[in-house]
């Protein structure tokens, strides 16, 4: 589990997720209920996993553009899920992060064990993967503002997720379809 | 001649901040926080090598997260996370790993060799290993039990319980989104009579969100408009001119930063009825935050004996063309007395790259004063020396700053990259290096003030004239910046914008007045006494406005007109004596010597100061003797 570290090399291909095993892809809603993560949802085109955590200043700061995000594709056909790959945050602790950054029209999912990390690729948070049929269309950051931890640019000038949500809903290609995330390591929970 | 000037705020030697004092051990850092890069080498061979035990959390790497980083990172701290326990450091084992490596934590952008600098943590490149090996080594905890960490830090008052204590009453909300704010609070001061400071402590009120605070006292209610004029507390915008580091005091704070105590004879003066204007820069969190900054003042009985100055260098004409990734400016100063430099604070903009300060000595050799590779306009921060500086009379003070204007900085707000000039906007840019030095004694403190102040007014006017750019409306701009050329003698310039600030506001007798006042200076006399009366067409109880009319009679040897003037100052300022005396002048001109002692006895009966009133008393004897 150690060796899953976070190397800072952009990922060249993209694994489409197996779907062998469900049993490991299941994690826990903010009730406490078990759920496939990824399983169709009828009328969702596309489902949207974005890692955070409760202490990362990074992954707290994008709340409101996750949330502006989410106002724009939601009606769109496109589902969106809030990870928390920490252990040491359990439902309750979730429950009040989601609140506390007013999270609305998300599920907060949790993952304790980092398998839907794992599976999907996900290293950092924050990181959001696009999820279509099964595949993994989107991987990496929400947009450039950051470079590298602390280097910052005053605001965006690409916005990554939504333009490969964008790509996807239309039924082209996404641009690039694998980019670096900058944030805080999910290999720190797998310890 | 006597005129009566808009207040013209003192921009150029200003009074900043600390020193440390040495009966404070928080001024100076453990030895072993400076080790050097030789020491650092031995090191290595005892810790680096690949044959090692493994490195565990309670021999090697707790002790170094209390010593550099637990003053943040503590529960409570500024810091978004705690890292003084196992399961703490563990969880952000790769992330300490990275960000050490990266030189981003513990931030601290100068390069430390150039100080040392009061608090200054830096980790030594064995150090940043230890980190990386840990990880590798699997993060583990070790048998050993940790030592206890140590408490250094506290959340109450690091200078222990303030004197006075000044608080935003209604805090102000941070929007969760958008870019970072940069906001400006205004808070009075509860005194009634002047007192003396010896430290100032910032608190941030929510130290998560709050990256930096610049501080500054107003001894005017400048400020305090400024803040009423925009609703909730604080105000966006520029800080005061009025607004000033108190005799040559740094202030400002930023996290887990405290400027010690002063030594009391060096404390400053604060005033009655002052206010602190503190600009915060804060940083949504991503959701609303509370925000209300409280500030404790530390005072002492003692009146202090000596005052640094404050030199300020740095270049006003920056203009860099879009695209230029290499835009260097320079500036020096030679030092006319010996001094030592108590501390420096870099100020530049986003696009600043590299920022370089130093002394080259009368002998040739160079001492540098601060060094900052990346620089990152996001760490403002005052570098304190721990022992000053000395540097000799005739020391070349100088600064250079390069910019990155391309679109490879990924720290430039515009995009494609525009040019960029001088401005106080964050969105401008800036270059300045401020140095806090200590003369030897006043008489030298005044020599370098008149020394150097000529040099930061003309940049000041570069600077104005910029403004004037970008706003040729404002006619507070062109009123500065008329007083500005005055103050260096070029009174032609000066008449000039006061004619563009009479242009803005053709009726304001004010305007008119100080028209005249420029035309007087600049010995255009006739044009003077048009625009006095034009002054006194307006608002003929201007008082100053006769009296300097009077003057100019009084130069074109108008005798007669120039005492009609004064006596109507007399009539419109009883009280004032200065009237009386300027009439006494006029009456002896004309030859009236009886009037002019009449004149003279008024104005000793209204208790002149001494230097005046004696010298009344000799022009008194003067006249008798004519008369």
């Amino acid at each position: 589990m150690r060796r899953f570290l976070a190397t800072g090399v952009v990922a060249a291909l993209l694994i489409a997720p197996q779907r062998s095993g469900a049993a490991q892809l299941r994690v826990q809603n903010v009730d406490g209920t078990f759920v496939d993560p990824l399983a169709p949802v009828p009328g969702v085109k596309a489902i949207v996993l974005v890692f955070t955590s409760t202490d990362c200043p990074v992954s707290n700061r994008y709340a409101p553009e996750v949330q502006r995000i989410v106002a724009a594709f939601s009606p769109r056909g496109v589902a969106f899920r809030l990870v928390y790959p920490n252990p040491a945050e359990d439902t309750a602790a979730i429950r009040k992060h989601m609140a506390e950054f007013g999270y609305s029209g998300v599920e907060g999912l949790r993952d304790p064990t980092q398998a839907l990390a794992r599976h999907v690729g996900a290293t950092i948070t924050p990181e959001a993967v696009v999820v279509v049929g099964g595949s993994v269309r989107y991987r990496g950051r929400i947009d450039d503002r950051h470079v590298q931890l602390g280097v910052e640019r005053p605001a965006p000038a690409t916005h990554d997720l939504a333009d490969a949500l964008t790509a996807v809903l239309s039924g082209r290609g996404v641009p690039h379809p694998a980019t670096q995330a900058v944030g805080c390591y999910i290999a720190d929970f797998a310890r | 001649m006597r005129t009566a000037w808009l207040a013209l705020a003192a921009v150029a030697i200003q009074a900043s901040s600390g020193v440390c004092s040495a009966d404070r051990s928080s001024c100076v850092p453990p030895a072993s926080l400076f080790r050097s890069a030789d020491e650092a080498g031995t090191e290595e061979g005892r810790s680096g090598g690949g044959t090692q035990a493994s490195v565990t959390y309670t021999d090697t790497i707790a002790p170094l997260l209390a010593d550099r980083c637990g003053m943040c990172h503590h529960p409570g701290g500024s810091a978004p996370f705690s890292l003084l326990t196992y399961a703490d450091a563990k969880r952000h084992a790769a992330q300490i790993a990275a960000v050490t490596e990266r030189r981003y934590m513990p931030p601290w952008k100068a390069d430390p060799s150039d100080g040392p600098f009061v608090g200054q943590r830096p980790l030594s490149e064995s150090e940043i290993r230890l980190f990386r090996q840990w990880l590798r080594d699997g993060a583990v905890e070790g048998d050993t039990p940790a030592a206890d960490v140590p408490t250094a830090w506290t959340d109450e008052w690091q200078l222990g319980r303030p004197d006075i204590v000044v608080a935003l009453t209604q805090p102000y909300t941070l929007p969760s989104d958008g870019t970072d704010v940069f906001r400006i609070f205004v808070m009075p001061i509860p005194t009634d009579r002047a007192r003396f400071v010896r430290g100032l402590e910032f608190r941030p009120g929510n130290a998560r969100v709050v990256h930096h605070a610049n501080i500054r006292i107003d001894k005017t209610t400048v400020s305090r408009q400024l803040d009423e004029e925009q609703p909730g507390p604080g105000y966006e915008g520029l800080i005061a001119r009025s607004a000033q580091y108190p005799d040559g005091h740094f202030l400002g704070w930023t996290p887990s930063q405290v400027a010690p105590l002063l030594p009391p004879d060096l404390a400053w003066r604060l005033d009655a009825s002052s206010y602190v204007v503190a600009e915060l820069h804060m940083e949504p969190s991503g959701k609303p935050e509370k925000v209300a900054p409280s500030i404790g003042l530390y005072l002492t009985d003692v009146r202090p004996t000596r005052t640094p100055a404050m030199l300020r260098l740095g270049r006003q004409s920056i203009d860099i063309p879009a695209g230029d990734s290499s835009y260097t400016i320079t500036d020096s100063y030679v030092l006319p007395v010996d001094v030592d430099v108590l501390a420096v604070q870099p100020h530049a903009h986003y696009r600043a790259r590299d920022v370089r300060g130093e002394a080259t000595l009368p002998d040739g050799s160079t001492r540098t004063l601060i060094g900052i590779r990346d620089w990152d306009f996001r760490w403002q921060h005052v570098y304190r020396f721990v022992t000053p500086v000395h540097v000799p009379k005739g020391t070349r003070l100088s600064m250079r700053y390069t910019y990155d204007n391309s679109a490879d900085n990924p720290r430039n707000p515009e995009r494609p990259p525009k040019r960029i000039r001088w401005g106080q906007r964050s969105s401008d840019e800036m270059g300045d290096l401020w140095i806090q030095v200590l003369t030897r004694d006043d008489r030298d403190l005044e020599r370098l003030s008149r020394d150097f102040r000529p040099k930061v007014a003309a940049e000041d006017i570069l600077g104005y004239e910029i403004e004037i750019e970008k706003h040729p409306s404002d006619a507070a701009l062109h009123d500065d910046v008329a007083l500005l050329n005055l103050e260096l003698g070029r009174a032609d310039a000066a008449v000039t914008h006061f004619r563009a600030s009479l242009a803005l506001k053709p009726n304001s007798a004010a305007a008119h007045y100080n028209l005249g006042t420029a035309l007087s200076v600049a010995h255009r006399l006739e044009e003077a006494v048009v625009a006095y009366q034009r002054a006194l067409a307006i608002n003929p109880q201007y008082a100053n406005a006769h009296n300097n009319l009077g003057s100019v009679f009084t130069a074109q040897g108008r005798y007669e007109d120039a005492i009609r003037e004064y006596r109507e100052v007399v009539r419109l300022q009883p009280d004032v004596p200065g009237g009386f005396a300027n009439l006494a002048t006029a009456y002896a001109r004309a030859g009236e010597f009886s009037r002019a002692i009449e004149a003279i006895d008024a104005a000793l009966r209204l208790h002149p100061m001494e230097s005046a009133a004696s010298e009344l008393r000799r022009q008194r004897a003067l006249y008798l003797q004519r008369k």
